[in-house]
């Protein structure tokens, strides 16, 4: 709707001639020429070519609990998102109070807490598994993906009650059930509208991921950091490992930015 | 009174109804929302074959009335039975009833993330269990039917609303009900559209489908229904055929109402 607007006025202030000058992307830009500088900084020396050898384990696992911690937290959200839109009072109450719950405490003690409470009380006096304590990929998606299945529900939640009623009646009234019909008719609706911000949650998760280095698990904050507990090289170190954050949000925003684009020109 | 119509149908010899035993029966239906009384103790019997019309002005309860068929709304007292079923039952599966009872809503309500297809067969294979060869099969016929055989791979967005409304009849019809309901399947269309709507609607009721239909279309009226239900503040303040409720009306509502969209 802005972006409307912004693009008949950027259309008129460039008079027709090629880029409009208000929507070209100088954040990215610089961003760009950050990059290409960083680049350059680091094939160039061979301290900076060390760091990022060092630390790449990190990143990759990094990754990994991201990628894990997301696809769990889409589940177990969109299970409490659907409570939070049940007519059942039970159920809506149990939703609620997860929801309230996960948000209203920082991501940080989320951490501490399943870490150290917990995974411990399930993996040793519910399932008699102390090994999972050491899996650390667990030890990292756990916590991430209990905290983000609360705002990933509400996501869901917004998208669910921003398909309209009518088309709930229309599928009732064919003699569908109400879960044929959140199925078929409500969630491929919903999807689509809350692919975006689902996206931004896969980033900020990323993002979030490197709280873990607070209890030791092995990403890349926290082999950022060993790296400049044996190096000294405080400049250097953070500097990589913001680097390397960095680019990996770039990517998945301008991923984010192309499904927006795309769920947004029309309907098919 | 002038009761022509502009979107009158073409077709001028009035449908012979053959009347069987009586498949809608509502017995003293109330409605509340909150405070507001939306139908007051109103009792109504359709017989298998007809085509009912109901009017009244906006407000009246007429939707309400219409959506207490197939409990889309749930009526605060009274009963409504459908084909022997008895609705208020607590044992009643309240969606085997509505594969019985289509339903044609004002703003069509087409599966927007469907194709024009898959909006036709997608009840039929879900609900009623077809295999999706034969889903199809019925699909096409319906759409042939309705007129619009070649938007089968469309999606509703790109269709004119004559058209989606046209694929919401066939979507109902998909499910080979025993009833269809119309909620003012004309008053979101343009005028040109109108009479495509309407026709598939008079070659239905010539078939004998038994039809309940809330709308102003007066053309329609005459030409395919069997009895008029004119609808004020939640009660049937009058019933007829459509001549007689058209042109004698017997109440001083009806005819305040009848003067107001006549002209
Ligand atoms: N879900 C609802 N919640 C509260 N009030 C409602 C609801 N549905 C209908 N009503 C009220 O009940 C009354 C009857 O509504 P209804 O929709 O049946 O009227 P109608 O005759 O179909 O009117 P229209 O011609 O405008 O469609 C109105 O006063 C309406 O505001
Ligand atoms: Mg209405």
């Amino acid at each position: 709707m802005a972006s409307e607007s912004e693009r008949q006025g950027g259309g008129r202030l460039t008079h027709g001639v090629g880029l409009p000058l208000r929507r070209m992307p100088y954040w990215f830009i610089i961003i760009l020429i950050f990059f290409l500088v960083t680049f350059y900084t680091i094939f160039s020396s061979e301290d900076y070519r060390d760091t990022l050898s060092f630390i790449a384990e990190g990143l990759v696992f990094t990754i990994l609990i991201t990628v894990i911690g997301y696809a769990i937290a889409l589940v177990v959200g969109l299970v409490i998102g659907l409570g939070r839109v049940s007519r059942n009072p039970v159920i809506y109450t149990l939703a609620t109070l997860y929801v309230e719950v996960f948000r209203g405490v920082p991501m940080l003690v989320i951490i501490y807490y399943a870490r150290f409470v917990i995974v411990p009380w399930v993996a040793t006096d519910l399932l008699n598994q102390p090994q999972i304590l050491r899996n650390d990929l667990l030890i990292g998606a756990i916590p991430l993906a209990l905290g983000y299945a609360a705002y990933m529900a509400e996501i869901y939640r917004a998208g669910i009650e921003s398909v309209e009623r009518g088309q709930n009646e229309a599928a009732r009234s064919l003699g569908m059930s109400h879960v044929q019909t959140m199925r078929y008719i409500v969630l491929p609706q919903a999807i689509r509208r809350i692919l975006p911000p689902m996206g931004n949650e896969f980033i900020a998760m990323l993002k979030d991921s490197s709280l873990l280095s607070a209890i030791g698990v092995p990403e890349l904050t926290y082999w950022g950091r060993n790296r400049i507990a044996a190096t000294y090289n405080t400049f250097l170190g953070w500097n990589t490992v913001a680097f390397l954050y960095l680019i990996l949000s770039l990517i998945l925003s301008l991923g984010v930015k192309w499904i927006e684009r795309r769920s947004g020109s029309g309907h098919h | 009174m002038d009761t022509t119509n502009p979107t009158e149908p073409v077709e001028t010899e009035t449908i012979v109804h053959t009347l069987g035993k009586t498949i809608i029966q509502m017995e003293a239906i109330t409605k509340r929302f909150g405070e507001l009384v939306a139908l007051d103790t109103v009792s109504l019997e359709v017989q298998r074959g007809e085509v009912l019309m109901i009017i009244g002005p906006s407000g009246s309860g007429k939707s309400t009335l219409l959506r207490c068929i197939n409990y889309m709304e749930v009526p605060t007292s009274g009963r409504v039975t459908v084909d022997g079923i008895d609705m208020s039952r607590r044992r009643v599966n309240i969606n085997k009833v509505r594969e019985e009872v289509g339903m044609v809503f004002q703003r069509f309500e087409l599966f927007p993330h469907l194709t024009v297809l898959e909006n036709v067969t997608l009840a039929q294979r879900i609900v009623r269990k077809r295999k999706s060869g034969d889903a199809g099969e019925v699909a096409h016929d319906l759409l042939r039917k309705v007129g619009i055989p070649e938007k089968a791979n469309n999606y509703p967005a790109q269709l004119s609303g004559g058209q989606q409304q046209r694929v919401a009849i066939a979507r109902a019809l998909a499910m080979q009900p025993k009833i269809m309901l119309f909620d003012e399947p004309t008053s979101a269309l343009d005028p040109e559209m109108i009479k495509e709507v309407l026709d598939v609607m008079l070659e239905l009721a010539r078939e004998g489908m038994t039809m309940v239909v809330v709308s102003h279309e007066m053309g329609f009226a005459r030409a395919a229904a069997n009895r008029v239900v004119f609808m004020d503040q939640g009660r049937i303040v009058e019933m007829g055929e459509p001549d007689q409720v058209f042109d004698q009306p017997q109440h001083e509502r009806t005819q305040l109402f009848l003067s107001k969209i006549l002209h």
